[in-house]
Formats: C-alpha cells, sequence, structure tokens
C-alpha cells in the first residue's frame, strides 16, 4: 500500500521523535537515574551510543522520502549522492576507467569506494543497507520483545502450569536448528524484510524468556513482592508496577545485543539466499556477491571490504553498547555477565 | 644403526614417490607395438545418473554413452554451419520411401562387421555382430514403460506401434519382448525400415541420438542387478555394452570413470573433408584414418570448478571449461589467450551453443498477455549487449531471433525491429500500448509487472537485479519473484506467472525443434509452449513446415513464422551462449560441432609432450626447503649457544 508522502515522512519523524522521548524519559526517571549516571561516565559506551546515532541518522535519511519530479521519489541519502553517476559495472575504488572484459571505459566520476557490478557506488549502497539492517533489528525486537517478556513474566510469576506450558513451548522450538526454521519460515512466508523480521522474532524470543522467567521467579520471591501482595494488590498490578521495571534492564540489554545478532543474521540468511529480496541493498548480500567477485582476476575486494567493515562497526558498538548498559545498571558495580 | 639407515631408506623411498600426479598410472604403459599409450585425463563434474542409453537425458550421461554406444547416424565433427548429419552404424545415410498403401517409412542399412564390445552376457565371451533385430529391441525398449524413456511421447507421434506397445504394457503390467516391434520392419539382418504414421523429416535427428542406440539384449538380461552364484552382477544402467569406440572397464563413484579403446571397431573413420582451410595440414594427416586414437579416457570426477582448473594448470588434465570466476585468468579483455596461456602453447576454444535465452511473456495473463504494444516496448528498452557484458564475459551472441546460428534457416543479417534497445522507441511504444511514462492512462496508476526468476545464488541475484532495473527504465515498477529451479518449473507448467527468463538448447538443430516451443498444440501439460501462445497462422505454417524436408519453400516458410514472433513479440530473444575452452598443447581439440558429444573419438595427445610439460609445470620450488632449513638452522644455534651460556 502506498500512503502519501507527508504522511510516510510524519510516521518516521514520530516514529523518530517517540524513540527520542523515551530514551529521554527513561533517562530522567528516578528509577533509573544512577545507571543514567553511570552510563554518562563510561567513555566507551557515549561512544558506541554515537556510532550508533550515526547508524541511524543514516537509515533516517534513506527512510525520509522528497520528490524528484513526476512520479519520482528519491530518499535523503539518494538526494545528498545525487552527483554521483552511475556506472556501467565493476570499478575499483578512486579508478578512472570501469573494470570491463570487453568495453573498459572511462567512468562518469570518482568513487571513494568503487562500483559493483551494476555500476552503483559501493559506499551509496553500503550507507543505504544502514536502513535495511534497522529496519530488520528494530522490527524484529518490535515482535520478540513483548513476547519474550510477556511469556518470561508470566512463566516466572505464575509458575506452575503456565510454566510448564511456556517452557514446553520454547523447548520444543528450542530443540529445532535456529537456522533451519529460519529457513523455513521464509520460505513459507515468502521474501521480504517484514516476512524475515518475522521470521527472525519468532525464533528469537526464547532466549528473552529464559532470562525474564529467571529474573521475574528471583524477583517475586523478594520483600517488595511479598508485600505488595500483603496489601492486596492484584496479580496485573504487581506485574506492572514491579515485576516489570524491575526486569527492564535486562531487556534493554538483551535489545541492544539482540539487535546486532539480527542485523548479523539477516546478513548470513542474505549469503545463504535467503533474505532479502532482489534490489534491497544489503550488507549479506554484498558480502554473498564477493564469493564470486573474490575469485576474479583482478579480485573486486572493495565490495566486500566496505559492507564487512560496515557491519562490523555496528556490532562492535552494540555490543559495547550492551556492555556499557549492563555495566550502568549493575548494582553491585562490578562485571555480571548477562546471556541473552 | 642399521635400524636407522632402514628408516631413512623407507623414508627417501617414500618421498621419492610423492608427486602432484593425482591420477593412477594408465592401464598400461605402451601399445602392443611399442608406441605409448594414449591415455586422457579428463574433468568430470560428477558421476552420470544411468548409462542406459535409452534413459540417459543429461549432459553427463550422455559424454560417457555417447563413447560406448553409436547410433545409425552422427553429426560431422568439423561442420556447425548447417549442422550436417552423416552415417555412422548406417552403410548410407536412410531412404526415404513411400509404400503402395501410403506409409512412410526410412529405410536403413547396416554397415556389415560392426560388433558389440566383448563382454561375459555373450555366450563366447565375444561380441556379436549387430543385427537390424537389435534395432527392434532399442526401439521396443523405448516403448517399455519401465524403462521410462523421456522422449517417448515425442517419438510415439509419429513412429508406429510405440504408443501402442506403451499402452500395452502398462494394461498388462508386463513388457512382451518376443513380439517383433510394429516400427521397425526387418528387411533382412542388415536392413530394416522405420514406419512412420506421419511425415517426420526429423526422426534423422533422433537417429542420431543415444536414446536410439541399439543395445544388445543379451547385456539387458545379464546385467539384472541380481545374485547368481554368489556374485551380484551389476544393473545394465551401470554396465554399457554397446558398439562405441571405447568400453567402460571401470566405474569407481565418485572418483573416476575409466574407458578403454574398443578393439574391434571399426564402425566409423576420421572424416576425408570438411575441415577449415585454414587447418587443412593438420586434419589431412588424420583423414581417413581408423578412429580412436587415444586408447584410454580417464573422467576424474572433480565436483568444484576451482580444483578442476588448478589440476589444468599443473597439466593433469587435458581440458577445461571457463568459468566466470577464472575467465579474466586466461582470457584478455580482446578475448584471446592471455600472454601467459599463449606461452604455454594452450588452445582456446570458442563454441556457440545451438541456444537461445529469451524473455517469455504469459500470452493468457490479461496484461502482457494482450498488449503486444507492452510487449514490444519492453523488447526495446532491454539492454543485451549491457547484460553480455557484464554477466558474460562479453563473449555470447546478441539474439534477434528465436533460431540459434548454424540452425537452418537462421538469418545472420536478420534484425528485430524491437531489439536495439532504443529507449525512446520504447517509451513510444509505451505510451501507445496505454501506459504514458509507466503509468495506466485511465487510472493513473502505476504499472506493475511480475517477473519470475530463478534466483538461487549471489550471480543470479545481481543477474535479476540488473533485468528489473532495465524493465524500470521504462518508468513501470517489477516485482522480482524469486524461485528455486523446481518452482520456477512448476509456474511455468500451470502458467501461473506474467514474464519469465527462459532458455533452450536444441535437441537437434532443425527450427522445428525451437518454433515448437510457440505451437498452439503444445500448451501445457501437451507441450512445452509455456507462453501459451496460440496464434492459428503461426500453427498452420509451423505445421506445414514441420513435415518439410530443407528446400527454400522451407525456408520461406521458416523466415515467415520468424516474422510473425518478431511482431508478435510472445518473446524477446536475449542471447545465444558462446562457451570458452582451453585444451593443452599436448591435446588439441579437433572436432568444431558442439553437438557433437564423443569427440574424443576424434582426439590424440602427445604423451611425450605431456610429460616433459608436468614436469616443467610443477617444478617444486625450493625456497620454502631452504627457509625452513635456515629457521632449523638458527633455532639449533640459538639453543646451542643458550645451553653454553646457561650451562
Amino acid at each position: 500500500m502506498n500512503f502519501p508522502l507527508w504522511i510516510q515522512n510524519l510516521a518516521i519523524f514520530l516514529l523518530a521523535a517517540s524513540m527520542g522521548s523515551a530514551f529521554w524519559f527513561v533517562a530522567r526517571s528516578p528509577r533509573w537515574q544512577r545507571a543514567t549516571r553511570r552510563f554518562r561516565n563510561d567513555k566507551v559506551g557515549l561512544l558506541s551510543a554515537c556510532v550508533i546515532s550515526v547508524y541511524l541518522f543514516i537509515g533516517l535519511l534513506d527512510s525520509v522520502q522528497i520528490p524528484a519530479g513526476p512520479h519520482r521519489d528519491r530518499t535523503a541519502l539518494d538526494w545528498m549522492f545525487h552527483g554521483i553517476k552511475r556506472e556501467r559495472t565493476y570499478s575499483a575504488p578512486l579508478a578512472s576507467t570501469s573494470y570491463s572484459a570487453t568495453r573498459p571505459q572511462p567512468l562518469e566520476g570518482r568513487h571513494v569506494l568503487g562500483t559493483d557490478v551494476l555500476g552503483k557506488d559501493v559506499l551509496l549502497q553500503t550507507l543505504k543497507a544502514c536502513r535495511t539492517a534497522l529496519i530488520i533489528g528494530g522490527l524484529t525486537s518490535m515482535i520478540y520483545i513483548p513476547l519474550g517478556t510477556l511469556f518470561g513474566v508470566l512463566a516466572g510469576y505464575y509458575r506452575r502450569w503456565v510454566d510448564d506450558v511456556i517452557q514446553y513451548i520454547y523447548s520444543t522450538l528450542a530443540t529445532i536448528p535456529s537456522i533451519l526454521l529460519l529457513i523455513a519460515i521464509i520460505m513459507a512466508l515468502g521474501k521480504g524484510l517484514p516476512q524475515i523480521s518475522i521470521a527472525l522474532g519468532v525464533t528469537a524470543w526464547v532466549g528473552l524468556c529464559r532470562l525474564i522467567r529467571g529474573e521475574t521467579m528471583r524477583q517475586s520471591q523478594r520483600a517488595y513482592v511479598e508485600a505488595a501482595r500483603a496489601l492486596g494488590q492484584s496479580h496485573r498490578q504487581i506485574i506492572c508496577r514491579h515485576i516489570l521495571p524491575n526486569v527492564m534492564h535486562l531487556v534493554i540489554i538483551n535489545f541492544i545485543l539482540g539487535f546486532s545478532g539480527f542485523v548479523m543474521t539477516e546478513s548470513i540468511l542474505s549469503y545463504l539466499g535467503v533474505g532479502v529480496p532482489v534490489g534491497t541493498p544489503s550488507w549479506g548480500q554484498m558480502i554473498d556477491s564477493a564469493r564470486m567477485e573474490l575469485a576474479r582476476e583482478p579480485a573486486v575486494w572493495w565490495n566486500l571490504g566496505a559492507s564487512a567493515c560496515a557491519l562490523f562497526f555496528l556490532v562492535l558498538a552494540l555490543n559495547l553498547l550492551g556492555d556499557a548498559l549492563r555495566r550502568a545498571f549493575d548494582p553491585r558495580g562490578s562485571s555480571v555477565s548477562v546471556s541473552r | 644403526m642399521a635400524l636407522r639407515i632402514l628408516y631413512l631408506t623407507v623414508a627417501c623411498a617414500l618421498l621419492a614417490g610423492c608427486s602432484n600426479n593425482p591420477h593412477p598410472p594408465p592401464f598400461r604403459e605402451k601399445r602392443a607395438d611399442g608406441t605409448p599409450w594414449q591415455a586422457s585425463y579428463r574433468p568430470f563434474p560428477d558421476d552420470p545418473r544411468s548409462l542406459d542409453p535409452q534413459f540417459s537425458y543429461d549432459t553427463l550421461g550422455h559424454a560417457v554413452v555417447s563413447l560406448v554406444y553409436e547410433e545409425m547416424l552422427e553429426y560431422h565433427p568439423l561442420k556447425t554451419d548447417p549442422y550436417e548429419l552423416i552415417p555412422c552404424l548406417a552403410d548410407g545415410m536412410p531412404e526415404p520411401i513411400s509404400g503402395s498403401d501410403g506409409t512412410l517409412a526410412y529405410r536403413f542399412r547396416i554397415k556389415r562387421g560392426v560388433y558389440f564390445h566383448d563382454d561375459p552376457c555373450f555366450s563366447s565371451g565375444k561380441g556379436r555382430e549387430l543385427v537390424a533385430a537389435d534395432m527392434a529391441y532399442a526401439f521396443n525398449r523405448i516403448a517399455d514403460p519401465k524403462v521410462e524413456c523421456p522422449v517417448l511421447s515425442t517419438l510415439a507421434e509419429f513412429v508406429v506401434g510405440l504408443q501402442e506397445r506403451n499402452d500395452e504394457a502398462k494394461r498388462t503390467k508386463s513388457f512382451d519382448y518376443s513380439k517383433p516391434f510394429p516400427g521397425i520392419r526387418v528387411i533382412d539382418d542388415h536392413t530394416f525400415d522405420i514406419l512412420l504414421l506421419k511425415p517426420f523429416p526429423q526422426l534423422l535427428y533422433w537417429m542420431a541420438m543415444p536414446f536410439t542406440a541399439p543395445v544388445p539384449r543379451e547385456a539387458v538380461e545379464y546385467y539384472d542387478g541380481r545374485s547368481h552364484d554368489g556374485t551380484i552382477r551389476q544393473q545394465f544402467k551401470f554396465k554399457p555394452v554397446g558398439t562405441g569406440p571405447f568400453r567402460l572397464v571401470e566405474w569407481k563413484k565418485g572418483l573416476s570413470l575409466r574407458l578403454i579403446r574398443n578393439d574391434n571397431y571399426t564402425a566409423t573413420r576420421f572424416p576425408t573433408e570438411g575441415w577449415p582451410a585454414a587447418d587443412a595440414a593438420r586434419y589431412q594427416a588424420m583423414a581417413g584414418k581408423p578412429i580412436p586414437f587415444l586408447d584410454e579416457v580417464d573422467f576424474r570426477i572433480i565436483r568444484e570448478s576451482i580444483p578442476a582448473w588448478l589440476l589444468f594448470r599443473q597439466g593433469y588434465v587435458e581440458a577445461a571449461g571457463l568459468g566466470k570466476d577464472v575467465f579474466d585468468t586466461a582470457v584478455s579483455a580482446r578475448q584471446e589467450l592471455t600472454p601467459e596461456y599463449q606461452a604455454r602453447g594452450v588452445w582456446l576454444y570458442k563454441d556457440a551453443e545451438p541456444s537461445t535465452f529469451y524473455f517469455q511473456f504469459n500470452m493468457q495473463n490479461p496484461v502482457v498477455g494482450k498488449n503486444r504494444k507492452l510487449r514490444q516496448a519492453i523488447s526495446a528498452v532491454y539492454d543485451v549487449d549491457l547484460e553480455i557484458d557484464i554477466f558474460m564475459n562479453g563473449i555470447y551472441l546478441n539474439a534477434q531471433q528465436l533460431l540459434p546460428p548454424g540452425v537452418y534457416g537462421y538469418q545472420a543479417d536478420f534484425k528485430d525491429p524491437y531489439r536495439q534497445h532504443n529507449v525512446e522507441q520504447a517509451r513510444q511504444l509505451l505510451a501507445e500500448a496505454g501506459y504514458p511514462n509507466g503509468y495506466d492512462a485511465k487510472t493513473g496508476k502505476q504499472l506493475q509487472l511480475t517477473l519470475d526468476l530463478t534466483v538461487d545464488d549471489a550471480e543470479s541475484r545481481q543477474l535479476a537485479e540488473f533485468e528489473k532495473e532495465q524493465i524500470e527504465k521504462l518508468g513501470i515498477s517489477v516485482k522480482v519473484e524469486e524461485n528455486l529451479w523446481a518452482t520456477q518449473q512448476d509456474k511455468m507448467d500451470r502458467g501461473n506467472f506474467q514474464f519469465t527468463a527462459s532458455g533452450w538448447n536444441a535437441d537437434y538443430p532443425d527450427p522445428e525443434n525451437f518454433f515448437f516451443l510457440f505451437y498452439g498444440k503444445n500448451i501445457p501439460p501437451e507441450g512445452n509452449n509455456n507462453s501459451r501462445y496460440a496464434n492459428p497462422e503461426f500453427d498452420r505454417l509451423f505445421e506445414k513446415m514441420r513435415a518439410m524436408e530443407n528446400s527454400p519453400e522451407r525456408l520461406d516458410l521458416i523466415h515467415r513464422l520468424n516474422a510473425i514472433l518478431t511482431e508478435d513479440c510472445p518473446m524477446i530473444p536475449l542471447y545465444h551462449p558462446v562457451a570458452f575452452h582451453l585444451s593443452q598443447p599436448w591435446a588439441p581439440r579437433v572436432v568444431l560441432n558442439p553437438l557433437v558429444s564423443n569427440g574424443l573419438k576424434y582426439t590424440q595427445i602427445d604423451v611425450a609432450m605431456r610429460k616433459q610439460k608436468q614436469v616443467e609445470w610443477n617444478r617444486k620450488p625450493m625456497w620454502p626447503l631452504a627457509g625452513i632449513a635456515a629457521f632449523l638452522a638458527a633455532a639449533g644455534m640459538f639453543a646451542y649457544r643458550w645451553s653454553q651460556r646457561h650451562g
């Protein structure tokens, strides 16, 4: 379904604004003020957050559509790169002729990271793939976090048959190799960013559910929960007001660490040929193409180099941010391992 | 001390035995006359599924089957424009005959003195002479449902009795081989007629395909895959016994197939004409000589392309295909060998394959099927030259028509007016089609088309993206449906697509074998007209052309068929593949015709040159050993000094 341009852009701005507000609200919340203070003093964490912000900004730029003539739109990122011409096929970084078997031709312009087989600027493609990665990570998180948190809290709080049923479901899911399950779901749903996100979300909630279940069990035995029960609060109130806020830090850390995992999984799926659809820029597809590009003579290495570096820095930043958040939330101020 | 010397001697002997050569020694070192035994090693991508000539329908199977079996006719190994059939087991070309009762037939005479391979399936162990009854037996096997001959339905339309025998066997659940085959009239041991239901000049091409190769009944019955006296015999599909120039003596699954020269082979000799004038001296030296020249053919199963290429570089296999990954290593931008390979003396061959790749539209689709201008617009906007340059190393031929070069009726100077990559013309056609700038003139909505493609690796994904972008230059939106090969075939069979990319490789070089893809009566499930193109005028001309021998009148019909396809545009011809192959300097290829799959019977190798080149190309560099020795010496020195200092 195609919405008018202004509605699409408004939706993107609203999403970005709501995310920013949520972070601002969380940072100022009295409950997490100590963690915020610690995080502000963590240079590695701050640097990682900056790097991720750059990626987010690039993704945002590639999501905002601007009119480019009758019946044509382009993204803000395309507009920024509009001076860079399309070439016929491969060209090496900063080369002056295209890489062609029969007709090497002078290039229309210079390309910092060269061009790919279809003559597209590799730098632009690498930046455009940020959006794909962010959509995959964001959409998947929107699916698996509510699922994992809800089931984890319910299993840990109610225990008995509720716990048994939820454990049975996730144990069954966990017995199936995740990559096989992913491929099967994508084959059934078809290719596309939403389909990949659904497949990832359906397979990824198990880890978070286990984590939250354990933490909920621990929290529900503590005195403040006993006190809430003694005061006659309902189960819903206890879960929403007391348990959930006390497990949210785990959810946030899991979200950050999981995000990097999804970006990598998308790349792996693209490598296996079940990733994003044709025409969608993706680091995974760029890496996949490198299988034959590296075997060429001379080798085409710039496509792999650019996509691998972009993927590496995002995943590194996300992992470092996850560690920084774990340190910030750690009440003892010492490191405690948190697994997904 | 004696023990140490013994260990040292054994180690030296083992080291001396080390070599890069991955092949076992040849069957023999020398021939009976003392000349070198000519063993040729060829890379082979996988085990064939079956070597039963009536069943095998894949390239790998045919590569072996065509060396072990032979047919009544074969292709001239040197003539390609046009391709020409010549007698093989037949004594002269067959004569078409019409009986007084209106029957149609071809009369074949079998060469005398053609023997099957020596094999235990024959009572004396010696191969017996080929007779006409063996051809009747081969046709009975085509009709036998248990054999599962893949061309039964095609031949049954024309050959008397095939369908009836097949139906009868299905009904009775057994096949009676004692009954004579009604479509073959045996005149004497060396003469037989094939009886036809209707005119079918293409029968001659079928008589050059392995499906019609004679097989001895004794072998089929002997090699039944069962235990006899405690010994399990192989199945016939793994133990071929034919009349061909080679016999299979060893098949190590996953490793190799070894074939040895058939000493009884007399059916054919090296051609005495047909070679290009530039190579006359080389060919004249072989003209009329008995073949095969090789004593042994060793197909080495190498599943990955890079190891096969490395073995070629080392000189351990005689031939190599040039895949995209190594193309630029060996071939320059001018499509010649690079200086390194020129210096090696390697031979480069460029084979135009009798194939055509094309986009095809589903003519039953309400959007593309009913709008000729839209199809023409897509044809005009597509830049095939760019596709060939980027994805096919610039070597494929830009196709302007359905027929590939070499097939009778191909027009070298023909230019499809809608295939000249003219974006302005394409936009004009699109506007005339009712979609100015890609938007529906009535609704104002952008036209969205769905292109079904087989996408199973990075390269096919890049190609799909290229094809999408080319067509989107019209302003329309193209959604690529990525399918696995089987899904794609299924969609084409069911007509569940809008347009798609496809291709056809000639079974035989006759225009009938291409135009039948658009014949109205061949719409699936009846046939391969996946476009579902139905044009009564086309069908009428096709039926007329199909039944004719080559003649000016037939040529005219072919051109008219081509003109109809060009104007109606149910398909957009893209390219005719060209394959680049390399041969070692000691094994130059002789055959020029890509339809010939038994080219090894014409090939010979220079064993001495191979030995010399293998040594030259596999000299072990001494610097790693010297480096290791220096390192060990330095470490020993250091250890000695350290022990001296620290006591």
